[in-house]
């Protein structure tokens, strides 16, 4: 049991999902009608994902469409493997983003004295003080959607507590012998920052790292799921499960499957920022 | 404690000033013209001509200075006036207020669900850690955090609308419980692993504290031993009841849209699509407003039940 939740094997588990979306333009597009032994072998889903195929209409599973069509008669599978990429590529995107912003502003608090920290704990409190899908909803109405927009106003949201947990480490470090040693020599605040403090000062904000991740997912698919994420075709999970929400009554598979990536995905992000934790 | 108070007060007074004009200034600092956006694909087309962009401009107070514009607004909103939808030009108080009723309520039950199913096993996982309630209680909190609220949704729908038919596809208040019950339930099953959290960890330190092992060793009933920890888990439970607002908020626009319930939290997805910024705006800042007030009575609140945290700030 304990080797299952080592951090090496919950990195693992989650690094599927980038592999995955790395691989989906090899793993499922479309193949001609005979194709060589090795297409067959590398290509083993052999649907573009936004082929539509009008005559093939909410077809339920089976040998053909492994997870069965959509409305559009779109290989459901195929989707699946290339949401993937929007899910993974815009919840790294937002989380490394909020991950910089949280630690410059963190840092910033808990080195520059009281005046930038009340300034960076205004900040933090206001953003926080919107629940965060509607922050990026109310964005997503100022500025086309699109999937670079949704990682932006998603990073937006997701700082505050990066910051909050480098700045309670920025301010033990700024009273410690080392940092008072390097403004006596003559350090300037940035150099002070920058050297001196944060990278001590990240190692807690980055267990949690994980957890904004997860976060990030989840929150692309809501607003996918509100048809404000990345446009049609895009094979979004979130949107994926709009369009199945006005299938509903005739096709229960074309549900499963996007809440079921997205609920591992999130899981094992969880599951990783849980192992660190724990593991400090 | 006075003091206390009224620095949380001030506090978020602040905090409300500054999400006061975080609002107006995500606007301003949109690109794009409001009334060209608001007036392309709506009414006719002679709308779209330079005279009605400026009518329209004039009607909205578009055309004066952004300082100018920022007073006003602020002046408005304190009288709780959000101005006019660009949509159907009724006032945006007015909108929000048809809407928030159906919202409430189902919130409101989802809570109270939420609530009498989680502090228990809350209370029973705290008792006994690792037992059958604890890993329970694990597992359905795992589960739950990583499921987003609508595909969730969306399967309770599939099993209890579409499979057993026992509720309605599309959930309306006027149809009693039976309209909103998988709203609710979708919803307090969002709360449940929160509240079922919190109450593990608090009553758990509580039955741990010195003043816990005194009342064993008086000979205290374990119901007793329960309800004494529950009440030092106050400020734990106010502290929750914050943080769940904005869940709630997020999870009202999703679940709404579900179950197609014409709530507060459609009209916000609504006014998104067809770039109605007075009722974005308005929806916005109604649900900063909610989480600021939640924040500051769940303040109030544990420093009430357990003075030392108003000392120990003061001190």
């Amino acid at each position: 049991m304990s080797r299952f939740r080592s951090v090496r094997t919950r990195l693992f588990v989650l690094g599927l999902f980038p592999l995955v979306a790395l691989l989906a333009p090899l793993l499922a597009r479309a193949r001609p009608a005979e194709p060589p032994v090795l297409a067959r072998i590398v290509t083993p889903v052999p649907f573009d994902p936004d082929a539509t195929d009008l005559d093939a209409r909410l077809r339920p599973p089976d040998g053909t469409h492994f997870l069965g069509t959509d409305d559009l008669g779109r290989d459901v599978l195929a989707r699946l493997l290339h949401g993937a990429r929007v899910s993974v590529a815009v919840g790294l995107a937002a989380a490394t983003l909020a991950f910089l912003i949280g630690t410059l502003l963190g840092g910033a608090a808990g080195t520059f004295g009281p005046r930038a920290d009340r300034t960076v704990l205004f900040v933090t409190g206001v953003v926080q003080a919107f629940p965060a899908l509607v922050l990026v909803a109310a964005g997503a109405a100022l500025v086309p959607p699109s999937a670079g927009t949704a990682a932006l106003l998603i990073a937006f949201t997701g700082w505050p507590e990066v910051a909050r947990l480098v700045r309670a480490e920025a301010l033990r470090l700024s009273a410690s012998p080392h940092v008072e040693a390097a403004r006596a020599a003559g350090a300037s605040r940035r150099r002070v920052l920058l050297v001196h403090i944060l990278p001590g000062a990240v190692a807690p904000a980055l267990a949690t790292v994980p957890y904004v991740l997860g976060g990030a997912v989840l929150l692309e698919a809501s607003l996918s799921f509100l048809g404000l994420g990345a446009p049609p075709p895009a094979a979004s999970w979130g949107r994926a499960l709009a369009d199945a929400r006005e299938s509903l009554t005739s096709a229960w598979w074309c549900v499963a499957p996007p809440a079921a990536a997205l609920f591992l995905l999130v899981l094992s992000a969880r599951k990783l920022g849980e192992a660190l934790s724990e593991s400090r | 404690m006075a003091r206390f108070l009224a620095r949380r007060f001030l506090g978020s007074v602040g905090t409300l000033l500054g999400v006061l004009v975080a609002v107006f200034l995500l606007v301003s600092a949109a690109p794009g013209d409001p009334a060209r956006l608001a007036l392309v694909g709506h009414g006719p087309i002679g709308a779209r001509s330079p005279e009605a962009l400026a009518a329209f401009r004039t009607m909205h107070g578009l055309d004066r200075p952004l300082p100018v514009r920022l007073v006003s607004w602020l002046g408005a909103a304190a009288r709780f006036d959000l101005g006019r939808s660009f949509r159907d030009g009724r006032p945006v108080t007015r909108r929000i207020a048809e809407t928030l009723p159906a919202t409430l309520v189902v919130n409101a039950v989802a809570l109270l669900l939420a609530g009498l199913v989680a502090v228990p096993l809350g209370v029973r996982a705290a008792k006994r850690p690792g037992g059958a309630a604890d890993r329970i209680a694990g597992l359905l909190l795992d589960a739950l955090f990583s499921l987003p609220s609508f595909a969730l949704g969306l399967l309770l729908l599939l099993l209890f609308s579409v499979k057993l038919r026992w509720t309605p596809v599309f959930s309306d208040l006027s149809l009693g419980f039976r309209g909103i019950a998988l709203p609710a339930l979708t919803l307090a099953l969002v709360a449940l692993a929160p509240i079922a959290r919190v109450t593990r960890r608090a009553v758990g330190e509580a039955l741990a504290s010195p003043a816990a092992l005194t009342g064993r060793a008086r000979g205290e009933a374990p119901r007793e031993e329960t309800l004494r920890a529950l009440r030092r888990a106050m400020p734990a439970f106010a502290g929750l009841g914050a943080a769940l607002v904005p869940q709630l908020v997020a999870g009202s626009v999703l679940v709404e849209r579900v179950f197609g319930l014409p709530g507060t939290g459609q009209l916000l997805a609504d006014s998104v699509f067809s770039r109605d910024l007075p009722t974005v705006l308005g929806l916005t800042l109604v649900s900063g407003l909610a989480v600021v007030v939640a924040t500051l009575v769940a303040d109030a609140a544990s420093a009430l039940a357990d003075p030392r945290i108003a000392d120990g700030e003061e001190a």
